[in-house]
């Protein structure tokens, strides 16, 4: 029934599957740059900012910037787009404790709120920060989840460009030029390198990258009209305004060096951080994207495409890090990579009106050519890093 | 007056000391070797050594640590993480260790814990317990360093790993340890009301005062300190002299 | 003095710790279960954790019974440590009654009871405790506890405890529970400690060093 996505094609991906030398990290990653030496460009990266960025420079940077937009009169002068996780919090309360400014913290409500999401995000406002906590239309989302399930092998891209541009709504109507992010993505887990001193994008790369074309009108046939399908986007009177007001998204992982663990203890110390309870599935660890009962598919279907689950991405930086090995990190994924996210199954299939049978179909439909083979009656990986020579 | 004994707790992955928050996040503290050492000469009435990975390799990887410290080290050490069967804990005895502490495995199998304390005796046997509050009574066990739950009530396997001969019981507050918040009182009171068997209270000390109720109130016969020994936040002979006062007795030392 | 210090080896206990403080101590000290080398020895020692029954089929089946009662009555130092204590004992009430090495006419039986008002015993008992001379001595003068301060606490963990029929075979004890618990025992040329003086920090290694020069 669904036609065979070619991955390969679609994403870019060099055929032959190579691990990263030092991080267990594979070339399937879309994006990402294998040296001479068979190192990742992450890795790179994080090389850079251990041995050649000046952090007190940078500190000082931000502090100048804080200075240049600190209100005068308590009321908000930056937003941080965030859910009670330990990283919008670790941002927020820096920015508020070391750099005395006034934080709005925006929240893009999760598909469905897990019980420690809940009580993290009270945690945070009750730790002293005022909140804005958007939901959006549930059966509208609801229909984008699913279209972006079977069309786009993602159920989380709706979520991801909602979270993406409410915030900037919010400093439009209060007009705040500081949206402040934590990690630059691209840069820390991709090791675009070309960004790697890039402290903010603004209106020229919204208009050209990140909100161009976010959705297929394709998605239409689910049932959703087009303004509803425009509303996780920004409209061009919405980008005008950011051009106008001067409003930027920065990351304070420009500014201070980025290193998740170290937000998880500032985060528990300061904000009341709870880590989950049992580990979340499909990785080891315990403190990281905690809120959404439905956040597991999204790396599911990472595996299944690239080969590379929760686990793969959360010991890669925990090596770059240096907080484990990488013979420590190979165990961790043959361990626990790719594991199927039992928990909230029958959740995740009510939640986008699927059956079992429609979803294994639409999993298999993107299975990444180069990674997995069909073998005794089940699919394997082809080349896992546990069995590299 | 209760009789307390003080013991280290040293977490291990790999050549490292480390300590986390509730079980996760493990940041490195140091060589197991110099700390261990030093908690020896200021006077630690036992020393713990966790391996942390062990169950992710299949196998507990201190002999090697074990074996350099029992060179200088003569207070008793436990070793525990990866053990699951009697050659592993009579192997670990051999390098040096007095006791071994097992949990993952024997919430898999129970017997382990009635066979390695019948072939060495319940008192080279601590059973590692990792308790987690579920409701205001109710606590669950957790096994694999805190991050599997198990369904396992923590009364009921209390009451059976007793009766297969375990000889110590090493009480960990998933809840608790790392916080610096204080123990969980009621787990371990309801532990020492369950059991006859000493109970080790490991979790969330912060200060003197902590250590004070997990004894006097909760009935902790030993307590394991990490994050407030490691971070240098106390030192054995503060809590000495603190204990003098609180009508707690310990060790005498004479350094 | 040129000691030859030999550990017995039969299979039971933490050998290494043991060996380790004589080493410690500068003690020159092997581990063994070679008869002929027990044979040598200028000082031997028995340790031993764990079930008296276990503790003595081991001994037996090596052979290893007859030829340390041989050496103890030449006269040869023995220490007995914690199960190996109580091995010098007629016998242990122990999951059923067990034959010992019969060196001091005693037996190892249950705790007592703690006497009201006082600290309930838990057993097995795992602590530190402080020794006091036990009621047939004045004092620890050119024995193996020479200058030991009674301050200073050695390290328990046992269930059982070895009760000599003769006062004057003990030498120290310990109070636990309002009631006094066998330390240290000591006949002619043999001594025993319940407490492991391998793992009672430096205080435990003087007790070692003070046996050497026995």
């Amino acid at each position: 029934m669904n036609k065979k996505n070619n991955i390969t094609e679609k994403y870019n991906l060099p055929s032959t599957v190579k691990f990263c030398k030092r991080c267990v990290i594979s070339n399937q990653r879309p994006r990402i740059v294998f040296d001479d030496e068979g190192v990742c460009s992450a890795c790179r990266f994080a090389d850079h900012k251990k041995n050649v960025i000046n952090w007190k420079d940078r500190e000082k940077e931000l502090s100048e910037l804080c200075d240049r937009h600190r209100s005068n009169d308590d009321s908000y002068d930056v937003i941080v787009p965030g859910s009670g996780g330990k990283d919008s919090n670790y941002v927020a309360h820096m920015l508020r404790e070391k750099y005395n400014m006034h934080p709005l913290v925006v929240t893009w409500a999760p598909h469905i709120y897990t019980d420690i999401g809940k009580k993290n995000l009270t945690s945070l406002v009750d730790s002293g920060f005022d909140n804005i906590l958007i939901t959006p239309n549930g059966e509208v989302h609801k229909k984008l989840t699913k279209a972006a399930f079977l069309e786009m092998g993602d159920p989380f891209q709706p979520f991801i460009f909602g979270q993406y541009s409410a915030p900037f709504r919010v400093a439009i109507q209060y007009k705040i030029p500081l949206v402040f992010y934590g990690e630059d993505g691209e840069v820390e887990y991709g090791g675009a390198m070309e960004h790697a001193d890039r402290a903010s994008l603004e209106y020229d790369h919204f208009i050209a990258v990140r909100f161009s074309n976010i959705f297929p009108s394709s998605f239409e046939k689910f049932g959703i009209k087009k303004s509803e399908l425009d509303k996780y986007g920004l409209s061009i009177q919405e980008l005008n305004s950011i051009k106008d007001l001067g409003i930027k998204q920065y990351f304070f992982s420009y500014y201070h060096k980025w290193i998740p663990q170290e937000n998880y203890y500032y985060a528990v110390e300061k904000t009341g951080f709870e880590a989950n309870p049992v580990r979340n599935q499909g990785t080891f660890s315990k403190y990281a994207s905690l809120d959404d009962q439905l956040d597991g598919f999204h790396y599911y279907l990472s595996y299944i495409k690239f080969g590379l689950g929760r686990c793969t991405a959360d010991a890669a930086h925990e090596i770059r890090d240096g907080h484990i090995t990488r013979d420590e990190a190979t165990a961790l994924v043959k361990k626990y990579d790719g594991e199927f996210p039992i928990k909230y199954y029958q959740e995740f299939l009510k939640y986008c009106d699927i059956t079992e049978e429609e979803f294994n179909e639409v999993v298999d439909s993107w299975r990444g050519e180069n990674i997995w083979k069909f073998q005794n009656n089940e699919w394997i990986l082809k080349n896992p890093v546990w069995l590299e020579k | 007056m209760k009789r307390v004994r003080l013991i280290a707790r040293l977490d291990i992955k790999g050549e490292n000391l480390i300590k986390g928050i509730h079980l996760e996040g493990l940041r490195v503290v140091g060589l197991p070797s110099d700390y261990a050492n030093k908690y020896y000469h200021q006077g630690a009435d036992e020393l713990i050594f966790m391996d942390t990975v062990a169950s992710l390799y299949g196998r507990n990887h201190l002999g090697d640590i074990i074996k350099s410290v029992a060179e200088d080290i003569f207070i008793p050490m436990t070793v525990g993480g990866g053990i699951r069967s009697v050659e592993n804990a009579i192997e670990i005895l051999r390098l040096g260790a007095d006791k071994v502490a097992v949990n993952t495995a024997a919430v898999m199998r129970p017997n382990l814990i009635s066979e390695i304390s019948n072939a060495l005796g319940s008192q080279a046997l601590v059973v590692s317990i990792e308790a987690k509050k579920i409701s205001s009574d109710k606590w669950e066990i957790y096994t694999d360093n805190g991050r599997e739950s198990t369904g396992i009530d923590l009364v009921d396997w209390l009451t059976e790993v007793e009766s297969l001969g375990a000889g110590e019981i090493l009480l960990t507050s998933v809840d608790k340890e790392g916080t610096r918040k204080g123990f969980d009182l009621e787990l371990i009171k309801t532990a020492s009301n369950t059991t006859s068997i000493p109970i080790i209270a490991s979790g969330g000390m912060g200060k003197y005062k902590d250590l004070q109720d997990a004894v006097n109130e909760a009935g902790a016969d030993a307590i394991a300190m990490a994050d407030i020994l490691h971070f240098n936040r106390l030192t054995f002979a503060s809590i000495r002299e603190q204990s003098i006062n609180s009508k707690i007795v310990i060790r005498k030392h004479c350094g | 003095m040129d000691n030859k210090v030999v550990i017995i080896d039969y299979g039971i206990g933490n050998i290494l710790s043991v060996k380790q403080g004589f080493q410690k101590i500068d003690a020159n000290v092997i581990v063994s279960s070679n008869i002929k080398i027990i044979e040598t020895a200028t000082h031997i020692v028995l340790p031993g954790v764990g079930a008296y029954e276990n503790g003595m089929n081991a001994l037996n089946q090596l052979n290893l019974t007859d030829a340390v009662i041989k050496i103890a009555n030449k006269g040869v130092p023995l220490l007995g440590i914690c199960l190996g204590m109580q091995m010098l004992l007629d016998e242990s009430d122990e999951f059923g009654v067990t034959k010992g090495l019969g060196l001091i006419p005693g037996r190892v039986e249950n705790f007592p009871l703690s006497i009201l008002d006082h600290e309930p015993i838990k057993v097995p008992q795992i602590n530190w405790h402080e020794l006091v001379p036990s009621q047939s001595k004045n004092n620890w003068n050119n024995s193996l506890l020479k200058n030991h301060k009674q301050n200073d606490s050695v390290y328990f963990v046992h269930s059982f405890v070895a009760n000599p029929s003769d006062e004057k075979h003990k030498l120290a004890e310990y109070i636990c529970g309002g009631n006094r618990i066998t330390a240290v025992i000591e006949k002619d040329n043999i001594w025993g400690c319940q407490f492991h003086p391998e793992k009672s920090g430096a205080t435990g290694l003087n007790i070692l060093k003070n046996f050497t020069s026995l």
